[in-house]
């Protein structure tokens, strides 16, 4: 289930992301279950696959903000990151960052099932 | 009882621009208690919201990095020219310290840094930036009124087009005025004056307030509220009317025009004419502070005038308007002899018929139509002399009348120079009416013009002399040639009970003038014997004949002059 528990368990900095949200916790939880199920992991992986680091690099900048103000850190890290490599477009592989990314992604996701 | 309204009526309107919506339901969450939000996803839709709602907006929150267009272009389209004509305070978005530097250039004034800090950081900073540019704009447009604090009209006017925005609840327009104002000012002094205004001012406000609505200073006495639709304009008179002045306790007047429910898809600035529209019936008739609402026959009468604003060009074109003749008569000689005409206006429309001037003049001079209106007759006219004199060798002047508005016109006296010339007639020979109250309302400037036009060798008439306020000493600086008396003089002094003294004082005026005395509105052979004897000049009037058409003027004419 997703709970602030659960969330906390996985890395999540959830009491960071309940100020942002005005400590509605409801609120937030229904925010963190949106942003999990978006298409914006998947769009991200196909634009690194096709090398199409424009694109690429404007998903990654908004999942980042997303991301950070969710306090949703374990995949922040990892889309800040990706989000500085990507600002020079450079032209190299990203599996070991998708797939870790997707993998974080999917633990929480599976809190929602 | 008093309705309670869950809106504020001062919220702020904050738009919010960002692709994501997870970071908009945020900026939703911590903003909603205290402002009023509306979002847009990308640039493109920024500015159109922007545009939409330029008049209420207070801030705009922008992300920079977003799909269609970014925050920067944004940004731009209103940096470069000058697209608003008031500022919105833009407060950027963005994770990227060298894009803050870059929108900072751009005219953002400040930034929220993502991820976003913590809620309170986020409203304080909103809250600094709204109040900083408010200050600002109030040096520049005066927000309050500086005597009454209360919101200038145009400030009002904004926020009451953004109550409409939230509030799908009936308004009322209000107009507030004291009456006769000008007097307690004549007779206490401008500094009680002061004293009331506040005090009425506050009081006001209080009331208003009460029942949730919004006050603004509209002009010198007069107030403008915006509240939700009550019954209780009754009480809320004897609130207001109740000042604690101590000089004027108890003689203040108040009227109030309602425009009750207003019709939120028209103007708001229209929502107050009707409000005023419903004050003015008011004007002549009051001596306890009273309420009138813009009612159907209000309504009817506003959409007549407007169809008379409507078909004044047609009108124009097809000649409906008719310059009639009415016949004046010098009565100092043994016999009464023609020796001049007024020109006057009349309108047979072609589905309302015979319009008088009395009704479509005022609603003319409203709008300004009356220019053309009046040219129209001057050149009418002016041809007329001319025809005259080319049939019968005669120089047969006639007077036109200027309306006050023309008389603000700087290429006045060149008109009438041209028109005189086109026609081939003098200058002596188009008498220029200029009602009293023209003069006594801006007099320096009217009295230049005046000069003016009698240095190119105009005759100028004053019109209504008596209906208006010229002081004794004004009357004797006045560049006049002729003072032709108001006719309800005129009828006063010769009804059952009146005296023709004020007619016989207005002639010891003329003498001293050394100008020429025209009576209009005689009636009988009693008044006109009457009026020679005092010594008036010419009478113009029934007893000698009404306003006649071009044709019959023409007959008149002949006969009266043998021609």
């Amino acid at each position: 289930m997703l709970t602030i528990q659960n969330l906390k368990a996985l890395g999540v900095d959830t009491e960071k992301g309940l100020t942002t949200c005005m400590n509605n916790e409801s609120f937030y939880l229904r925010l963190v279950d949106r942003a999990i199920k978006d298409s914006s992991f998947e769009n991200l992986k196909e634009a690194l696959d096709n090398k199409d680091y424009e694109r690429a690099f404007e998903i990654a900048h908004s999942l980042k903000g997303v991301l950070g103000n969710l306090s949703l850190t374990p995949l922040y890290n990892i889309v800040f990151e990706l989000t500085e490599i990507l600002r020079k477009r450079t032209d190299m592989d990203y599996s070991n960052y998708i797939n870790n990314l997707l993998e974080k992604r999917d633990k929480i996701k599976a809190l929602t099932l | 009882m008093v309705r309670k309204v869950d809106v504020d009526i001062e919220k702020r309107l904050i738009l919010v621009v960002d692709d994501e919506y997870i970071n908009r339901e945020i900026m939703r969450e911590i903003l909603k208690d205290t402002y009023d939000i509306i979002f847009a996803e990308n640039g493109k839709e920024a500015i159109d919201k922007i545009y939409e709602y330029k008049d209420t907006l207070s801030l705009v929150l922008l992300d920079l990095i977003m799909p269609v267009m970014k925050g920067f272009e944004v940004l731009k389209h209103f940096n470069e020219s000058k697209k608003l004509k008031r500022k919105i305070p833009f407060i950027v978005i963005t994770s990227d310290h060298k894009s803050e530097v870059e929108s900072l250039d751009l005219g953002a004034v400040d930034f929220i840094p993502k991820p976003f800090p913590e809620a309170n950081v986020i409203s304080a900073r909103i809250k600094r930036t709204i109040e900083l540019f408010e200050d600002r704009e109030t040096i520049k447009s005066t927000e309050r009124d500086a005597l009454t604090k209360l919101y200038a009209p145009e400030y009002f006017y904004r926020y009451a087009t953004n109550l409409d925005k939230n509030l799908s609840i009936d308004m009322d327009a209000l107009i507030i005025d004291i009456h006769h104002f000008h007097i307690l000012n004549i007779r206490f002094g401008t500094e009680v004056g002061d004293e009331v205004l506040s005090s009425f001012s506050k009081k006001i406000k209080e009331t208003i307030h009460k029942y949730n609505g919004i006050v603004s200073r509209r002009g010198a006495d007069v107030f403008m509220a915006y509240l939700p639709h009550t019954d209780e304009y009754k009480e809320i008179l004897s609130e207001i009317e109740n000042i604690d002045v101590e000089e004027v306790k108890g003689r203040i007047t108040v009227k109030i025009g309602v425009y009750p429910n207003v019709d939120k898809s028209i103007d708001i600035r229209r929502r107050y004419d009707r409000a005023k529209i419903a004050c003015d019936t008011l004007r002549n008739k009051v001596v306890t502070s009273s309420v009138a609402y813009f009612n159907k026959d209000l309504y009817d009468k506003e959409l007549f005038e407007e169809q008379l604003i409507d078909d004044f060009e047609k009108a124009l074109e097809e000649k409906q308007f008719k310059v009639y003749f009415q016949p004046k008569f010098n009565v100092q000689g043994d016999k009464p002899v023609i020796s001049s005409a007024e020109a006057l206006l009349r309108w047979i429309h072609p589905t309302l018929g015979f319009i008088s001037p009395g009704i479509f003049i005022p609603v003319f001079e409203k709008n300004g139509l009356i220019q053309r209106m009046d040219h129209y007759v001057w050149d009418e006219t002016a041809k007329k002399i001319k025809e005259i004199k080319d049939k019968y060798g005669l120089s047969f002047p006639i007077s036109v009348n200027v309306s006050r508005v023309n008389m603000f016109d700087n290429d006045l006296v060149n008109d009438f120079e041209s028109i005189v010339k086109e026609n081939g007639i003098k200058n002596e020979e188009l008498l220029l009416e200029i009602t009293e109250s023209s003069y006594t309302e801006n007099s320096e400037q009217i009295i230049d013009t005046v000069n003016d036009l009698r240095n190119h060798g105009f005759k100028i008439e004053m019109d209504d002399f008596g209906s208006g306020y010229s002081s004794l000493n004004m009357i004797s600086i006045l560049p006049i040639d002729v003072l032709k008396i108001d006719m309800a003089l005129v009828r006063n002094a010769f009804s059952a009970e009146g005296n023709t003294r004020i007619l016989e004082l207005i002639m010891d005026i003329k003498k001293s003038l050394n100008v020429i005395a025209v009576a209009e509105g005689v009636e009988t052979l009693e008044q006109v014997e009457a009026l020679k004897k005092i010594g008036c000049d010419v009478i113009q009037g029934y007893y000698f004949s009404r306003p006649l058409n071009e044709k019959d003027f023409e007959e008149f004419l002949k006969k009266e002059l043998n021609l």
